[in-house]
């Protein structure tokens, strides 16, 4: 608004112009050389990369690889990094300043979705231990 | 209205992945202080914050899922109900329209009508092939007498898995309109704003597909005792 | 043909209803055949029905809210009269009417009349405050409204056409299932609930993308006024919570209409999942409410006692932190159902930590208005008020934390009157505050400061006078929604109780005096600068009421209160310090019916899915997706203002301005 000698520390906007970019969610980075050749490279690798991940879930669940126990958390972790693979190859989400925005936002919904999932399971899992099943409070009523 | 972008603080780090030059001009990456931000960054960045309130719609679904696994009611269970090699199929259908997808998002960067349209008519018949795998998957519990009123696990069956295919299903409409829209208006700048809103979409789509497969159908057949 | 509706859905055997309904019906008649023939349709449907005008969007959902106090208020009277009647008698009202009339209370208040307050004023003043011109997705945003209204009006035809629930303002299952209410009444609230539901969505995801991406050049995050922090934080927790509400009102909606079974008593269902999920969501609810409310009061109190807010970085810290943590506190409202000690101890320690951020703020507030010229308008006294009265509710709401305690007081009045006595100083007295506060800026003149102050007043006594009885009454052993009682020992509380709520009433019948009153003499309380209070956010900046574009030029903004910093050289000066820029044409969204007519589709989908009138969903549906296909096929979004006119009414505000500076310098 002023327009005295400005201090060095401060930094003035043109009003209106935008000083570099976010980039949005889902956009291929723009900056530095890419071809269709190398974009294309890029999606084979996160298909290959999937299509593997699949597999080695689908194998993991039919063999005694995994100590059978143990066996719905080798699945999660498997199919988490399934979910890292597609966030990164075909979300293009990076760790570059300029997503910065797009991951915090990530963050929140991973672990809102945490306490949802886990909460609620942690939390009926002893309700259910500790309450009459529905069927015998039927029985029980007058 | 004469103003002057003065030094920005240098980026010692070097977390980003441009060239660091000295002659650069300044950046003001991810804090907003530049301005309002273009567009294209406005849609997506507000589609991505939709994609967030929808995963939490299905991790509701999720949680209810995990909650009412083991009431079958003296019903069917889920290994005496899940086919693998069927999951198998609609997870490869989906995983290959998700890569036709993203080639089709080069095709849009390269302004090319007719490579668009095949990449979005492949996508389109994926998703339907995705679709029709389901719906016989559906039809055919329903017939065995294992239909989402027989008990709490299959409602809450149907209804995750089923909101995934109305997702789909929405998709497909959608799919179908930018293709219309492409057709019709060419490369103009709100339509490639939209497909980038598709595109996040669908690709959303295939990591809830991997959570569904890995946690509802695989572990859905593992051997009984080993289940939490 | 018309599925369930038939002509004994209109309760002719039941007066109040009836009465009701028909004195509402002529009512609402009478003022549409006004309006019709003063010719205000054309002007009507122009400025306001189809504005994407965040500011006229702001306003309308004020007047949403507004008239859904009335009718939650009414409900109040209707309860605490039939308990101060109802002992050793059955009081006027039948159980089947009271128990619709304490579900529609609670549903109304929450739903319709909290929410739409707290968001009006987001949608009127965030943009302002932060410099731009309009929200991130304005046609959204008409959208957003026009469902919440449509929700609403699905209640309110419930009074005339069918019933509502019985079941309390939240359905809990097994009664909330068919098999036990088999009625329409759970299926209007649930579709009611939906349809507002994903309005209020679309209000998260607009404004999150607004305080993030849209911000003046120079407005990084701490130099962002506060209300924009707490509307952040209110918008993030409706996108993170808002959606579980949604996931599990279907999951009812398939019990009742498609015979699942994820909350039946039958086939392996499991109520109590139901408790779990709603209150997932109804801890971030009533976080959302109180966030902004928050912000309004730091506004408020920073402005009049003339000082910056204190610890600005304290109270961002405290505002995200109460965000993150309310989504892990929600096992305390069923600290009763059974999860056993080592979960109810978690959810407790949580309950109680979260009560520390709120205390910070407390103490923020009384240190930015200690050694500062305080100036004791209306919107401070309604400050005030809060900060002592919500102290005392969030105290009871620590005791209430307290798992061994609440099971002495769960469901009893006792935790009545900590909810009310935290929503209504926390929330209700906010609302009055930022509408005092903010009314100058939406219409150009300011209320009657005398009658504002009476109705504070009346309000304060009032609600103690309503609400301390409760918590006596608890004690002594009061459960919650009793239509009748037989305890001589609980009559004199209340008895005392109406009439608090009568004190109430003469308090709402002074705001609408007072609203009444400072209209037909609006001359003489003119804003003519756009800065009433002399306030220090950017939106006194602007005239009152703004240009549609806000802001001739966006402001650059170097420092916290940047509207105050420029204020003072001019002050000093006594001559505006920023020269006239030079004025571009600008480019501003055009007008919609989009919202209206989706709304419109959505209530006739809504009423059709209640009377299984299934032909009629399908035309409704067809009709919403047809509606929203035109919407985005359309081709010039925008239109353009001329620079002249850009000109003309920024030259008016930088005129009226600078007369006030004249002034002062003679």
């Amino acid at each position: 608004m002023s327009t005295e000698s400005p201090d060095p520390r401060e930094y003035h906007y043109q009003a209106g112009s935008y000083i570099g970019e976010d980039r949005p969610p889902g956009a291929a980075p723009d900056a530095g050389e890419h071809t269709v050749r190398r974009e294309v490279h890029g999606y084979l690798l996160g298909l290959a990369l999937a299509a593997g991940l699949t597999i080695a879930s689908f194998w993991v669940s039919h063999t005694g690889v995994v100590y059978g126990p143990a066996l719905a958390v080798a699945l999660l972790v498997l199919a988490v990094a399934q979910m890292g693979i597609h966030l990164i190859f075909f979300l293009h989400i990076t760790t570059d300043p300029d997503n910065t925005n797009n991951i915090l936002a990530l963050a929140f919904g991973v672990l809102i979705v945490c306490l949802i999932v886990f909460g609620s399971i942690w939390v009926m899992t002893h309700m259910n231990h500790n309450m009459m099943p529905m069927s015998e409070l039927i029985q029980h009523q007058p | 209205m004469s103003t002057e972008v003065l030094r920005a603080p240098p980026d010692p780090y070097h977390l980003g992945h441009r060239p660091a030059s000295a002659n650069a001009p300044p950046q003001v990456t991810g804090h907003g202080a530049g301005g309002p931000a273009p567009k294209r960054i406005v849609v997506g960045y507000g589609f991505w914050i939709f994609l967030l309130s929808d995963v939490v719609i299905f991790a509701s679904l999720f949680a209810t899922y995990a909650v009412l696994f083991k009431n079958t009611a003296g019903g069917p269970t889920s290994e005496q109900l899940y086919d693998l090699r069927n999951t198998a199929l609609e997870t490869a259908c989906l995983l290959a329209s998700t890569f036709t997808c993203a080639l089709a998002s080069i095709a849009v960067g390269e302004r090319s009508q007719k490579w668009t349209q095949i990449a979005l008519a492949c996508t389109g018949l994926l998703g339907a092939a995705f679709l029709s795998l389901e719906a016989r998957e559906f039809a055919s519990f329903v017939a065995r007498g294992a239909g989402p009123s027989r008990s709490a696990f299959l409602s809450a069956f149907f209804t995750l898995v089923g909101c995934h295919g109305v997702h789909v299903s929405a998709g497909m409409l959608w799919l179908g309109t930018m293709m219309a829209q492409f057709y019709a208006k060419g490369f103009r700048r709100d339509i490639r704003h939209r497909f980038l809103c598709f595109t996040l979409f669908w690709h959303a789509l295939d990591i809830i597909w991997v959570a569904i497969f890995s946690l509802v159908y695989l572990v859905g057949t593992e051997p009984r005792q080993f289940l939490p | 043909m018309l599925g369930k509706l038939s002509w004994q859905a209109i309760p002719f055997n039941e007066p109040i209803p009836l009465f009701s309904g028909a004195a509402v019906a002529l009512i609402l008649l009478g003022v549409l055949v006004w309006v019709v023939l003063r010719g205000y349709v054309p002007y009507l449907w122009r400025e306001w029905i189809t504005s994407v005008d965040h500011k006229r969007i702001g306003i309308m959902y004020m007047l949403l809210a507004a008239v859904m106090l009335l009718r939650g208020f009414i409900d109040a009277i209707m309860l605490r009269g039939q308990q101060a009647v109802a002992f050793h008698s059955m009081g006027y009202l039948p159980p089947s009417h009271f128990d619709q009339i304490f579900s529609a209370h609670g549903t109304i208040m929450i739903f319709f009349m909290a929410m739409p307050f707290v968001i009006g004023l987001m949608n009127l003043i965030v943009p302002l405050q932060l410099g731009v011109r309009d929200v991130a997705f304005p046609t959204l945003n008409s959208v957003s409204f026009w469902l919440n209204a449509a929700g609403a009006l699905l209640v309110n035809v419930s009074l005339v056409i069918g019933e509502f629930s019985r079941t309390g303002w939240l359905p809990y299952p097994p009664l909330a299932e068919l098999r036990y209410s088999p009625g329409v009444g759970v299926d209007y609230y649930c579709w009611a609930i939906q349809i507002s539901g994903i309005g209020t969505v679309m209000t998260g995801i607009n404004f999150v993308t607004t305080i993030l991406k849209m911000r003046a050049p120079g407005m990084s995050y701490t130099r962002m006024p506060m209300f924009c922090w707490t509307a952040l934080a209110s918008n993030l927790l409706i996108i993170a919570a808002f959606p579980i509400l949604t996931a599990t009102l279907a999951m009812l909606l398939l019990d009742r209409y498609l015979d699942f079974h994820f909350f039946t008593d039958t086939a392996g269902g499991n109520s109590m999942m139901f408790m779990n999920l709603i209150w997932a969501w109804g801890h971030p609810e009533v976080y959302i409410l109180v966030l902004p409310a928050f912000g309004i009061y730091s506004e408020v109190v920073s402005t009049f006692s003339g000082k910056p807010l204190f610890g600005y970085r304290s109270m961002v810290i405290a505002t995200m932190a109460i965000c993150i943590i309310s989504f892990m506190v929600w096992l305390h409202h069923f600290f009763t159902m059974g999860a056993g000690p080592e979960v109810n101890a978690v959810f407790g320690i949580a309950s109680m930590i979260i009560a520390v951020p709120t205390g910070v703020k407390i103490f923020n507030w009384m240190f930015t208005m200690y050694g500062g010229r305080v100036r004791f308008t209306s919107p401070l006294l309604w400050s005030i008020g809060f900060m002592v009265s919500f102290v005392i509710g969030g105290l009871t709401g620590v005791l209430v934390a307290i798992p061994s305690a609440d099971f002495q007081l769960h469901n009893s009045l006792f935790l009545v009157a900590h909810f009310h006595n935290t929503i209504i100083p926390g929330v209700v007295f906010a609302a009055f505050a930022g509408y005092t506060y903010w009314f100058p800026k939406a219409f150009g003149f300011t209320l009657d400061e005398r009658l504002g102050k009476w109705a504070f007043w009346l309000w304060l006594i009032g609600f103690w006078v309503a609400w301390a009885p409760g918590y006596v009454v608890g004690l002594e052993g009061m459960t919650r929604r009793l239509q009748h009682y037989d305890d001589p020992q609980w009559r004199p509380w209340l008895l005392l109780a109406a009439l608090g709520v009568t004190i109430l009433l003469a308090g709402i019948a002074v705001q609408i005096w007072q609203l009444i009153h400072s209209i037909r003499t609006r001359e003489q309380r003119r804003d003519l600068t756009g800065d009433p209070w002399n306030g220090r956010n950017l939106e006194w900046a602007t005239s009152s009421p703004p240009p549609v574009f806000n802001f001739a030029v966006l402001p650059n903004v170097t420092d916290q209160e940047p509207y105050w910093d420029v204020k003072q050289q001019a002050l000093k000066a006594l001559q505006l310090v920023t020269p006239e820029p030079q004025y571009q044409p600008i480019e501003m969204p055009r007008n919609s019916p989009t919202g209206f007519v989706t709304a419109f589709f959505a209530t006739v989908t809504g009423f059709a899915l209640i009377w299984h009138i299934w032909w009629l969903v399908i035309l409704g549906l067809i009709g919403a997706y047809v509606t929203f296909v035109i919407f985005a096929w359309r081709d010039h979004p925008e239109f353009v203002i001329p620079a002249e006119e850009v000109a003309r009414l920024d030259r008016a505000n930088r005129e009226a301005r600078a007369d006030y500076l004249r002034e002062l310098a003679r």
